[in-house]
């Protein structure tokens, strides 16, 4: 009773602001891959790509670690949909490739937490996991958002 | 086993546990009740009835320009079934079968129960 609970409290909160439940994933995905696109960009420019961006300094840094903590916050309510109420699904392609990067997401992302302190690894380390992260998520908006948005419905 | 292998291992090991949490579901017993009667899954049906019913029955089941508001309507399967695959009024008959009829049938019960 209690997990009903909750998973009927969590669908009434979503569906305040928008139509369904997989509405509300849609839009917070695409969101959170926006803020992605952010840390790619401060990212780049913090190792000294994009020289046509502004100054690195702290001001770069400060927007990398904030849009990395938005990010991953509005990737919560979607992980708690997807993972606890959804599973491990495998009817179709996209929903398997969706369920098999999204298993390794977290994963990946635990360990690039990890990384930004550990000195011990090679400075190419934090980069490639970066950008593995990033190109994950990517691959799991293109598996959902964007299928919700093309072939189901475009708006909230 | 040097320090710079921490980070992959507490990576594997949330991989491990996301796994374990997914395959273990434990919200599913929380979808309506409908669903174990049905044999649908609810959620599936609401991806399927967002696809090919709500352009007339609105968003989530609103109501909309064309069809009648399905939310805490107080339908039955058997009813939902029967517009489903006999259609009605303008509603053409089998817009959905097989597993998607199942789905969308269990979410129609599932949002109509006031």
């Amino acid at each position: 009773m209690l997990l009903a609970d909750v998973s009927e409290t969590y669908t009434d909160l979503v569906t305040t602001v928008f139509s369904s439940t997989i509405a509300a994933k849609a839009w917070l995905a695409s969101a959170a891959l926006v803020l992605v696109l952010v840390q790619v960009t401060t990212a780049a420019r913090i190792y000294g790509r994009l020289t046509f961006l502004p100054e690195r300094g702290p001001a770069i840094a400060r927007l990398h670690r904030w849009s990395g903590r938005v990010a991953f916050l509005l990737t919560l309510p979607v992980f708690f949909h997807c993972v606890t109420i959804l599973g491990f699904q495998t009817p179709d392609t996209r929903v398997a490739l969706h369920a098999v990067v999204g298993t390794f997401f977290y994963g990946v992302f635990a360990a690039k937490v990890l990384i930004v302190r550990d000195r011990s690894l090679p400075r190419w380390a934090l980069p490639t996991v970066g950008l593995t992260l990033a190109s994950m998520l990517g691959v799991l908006w293109l598996t959902s958002s964007f299928w919700y948005f093309t072939t189901v419905r475009f708006g909230l | 086993m040097g320090p710079g292998w921490r980070p992959f291992l507490v990576g594997a090991a949330v991989v491990v546990g996301t796994f374990a949490l997914a395959q273990a579901q434990v919200f599913e017993p929380s979808v309506p009740a409908a669903s174990a009667v049905l044999g649908g899954d609810v959620y599936r049906g609401e991806t399927v009835f967002q696809r090919e019913c709500a352009s007339c029955h609105g968003p989530g089941g609103e109501g909309g320009d064309v069809g009648p508001r399905l939310v805490a309507a107080g339908l039955d399967a058997a009813t939902v079934t029967a517009a489903v695959q006999q259609g009605r009024g303008v509603m053409p008959p089998g817009l959905v079968s097989g597993g998607d009829e199942a789905d969308v049938v269990t979410y129609v019960v599932s949002i109509s129960t006031p």
